[in-house]
């Protein structure tokens, strides 16, 4: 029905639609990316993903596992040409903005002790873990909708979600005996 | 869900979109739109297969036809009918 309306251009199906994943998929994605700049400019072009490819959408399309999936391929594009610049310019590594030790001002402002460790703890997972702690944690979605998502059978998501929470576990036990250990690992910037 | 973990990462909190970005990006949307409707009225309701649907139809049809015709053809030759 919403999908249909878009479909047609209908400017309200797409505020009705934005009204429910603006926020989830912004919080997905600078969870993931762990940094404002980089999770705005992804943020922005999943949405416009949605408007250009919005006519071939399928009337039967679930539009959160779209979004979803469209934000995390194009973090994972980011990531790869993150990874060649890296490795091309790995001398002037100090000299980019997204430096990997920059402190967050959430960090420095968060109230709430527990979240700010279990956002340290995130922020210190690989990303791969980090996605689907995210995707199954925060973004509502049910669990084989998370491994379409992630491009993975449902076994291997179960299994790679089982070792994504024992890493957090063992980074916030970690956090808790000695709080320095994660000090200096950028958390989320939530505003 | 019952798994402490998850439960943690659920509680927290949402981030929140700069309000001038996010409405940057729905009038970014909103005219992508505009424009695209303008454009193609009645295909941009279509899929690509719905659009190409009568292609495949016809030529299914006429390659039945044109095999049908040689069948019959076929059977007259045999009982010298032509």
């Amino acid at each position: 029905m919403l999908v249909g309306r878009l479909r047609q251009g209908e400017a309200e199906a797409f505020d009705q639609i934005y009204a429910v994943f603006n926020k989830p998929l912004f919080t997905f994605l600078i969870r993931l990316a762990r940094h404002r700049d980089v999770a705005e400019d992804l943020h922005e072009e999943t949405w416009l993903r949605l408007v250009k490819h919005a006519d071939r959408l399928h009337a039967d399309t679930r539009l959160g596992p779209w979004l979803f999936t469209v934000a995390r391929n194009l973090y994972v594009s980011y990531r790869r040409s993150r990874a060649l610049e890296d490795s091309a310019a790995a001398g002037l590594i100090g000299l980019w903005p997204f430096g990997p030790r920059e402190t967050s001002p959430f960090e420095k402002t968060a109230a709430n002790e527990l979240e700010r460790r279990i956002e340290r703890a995130l922020a210190h997972l690989p990303a791969a873990s980090r996605e689907v702690l995210l995707l199954v944690g925060i973004s509502g979605l049910d669990q084989s909708e998370v491994a379409d998502i992630c491009g993975i059978t449902p076994a291997a998501l179960r299994q790679r979600l089982h070792r994504a929470r024992e890493m957090l576990a063992q980074a916030l036990d970690r956090d808790a005996v000695a709080p320095s250990v994660l000090e200096g690992v950028p958390s989320c910037p939530t505003r | 869900m019952s798994d402490p973990v998850i439960t943690r990462l659920a509680g927290l909190p949402a981030a929140e979109p700069d309000i001038i970005r996010s409405d940057h990006i729905r009038r970014r949307c909103h005219a992508h739109l505009a424009r695209h409707t303008r454009r193609s009225p009645i295909t941009s309701r279509l899929t690509k297969a719905e659009r190409l649907a009568p292609v495949w139809q016809s030529l299914i049809a006429v390659l039945g036809l044109g095999y049908l015709t040689q069948a019959i053809r076929f059977a007259l030759d045999v009982y010298g009918l032509t």
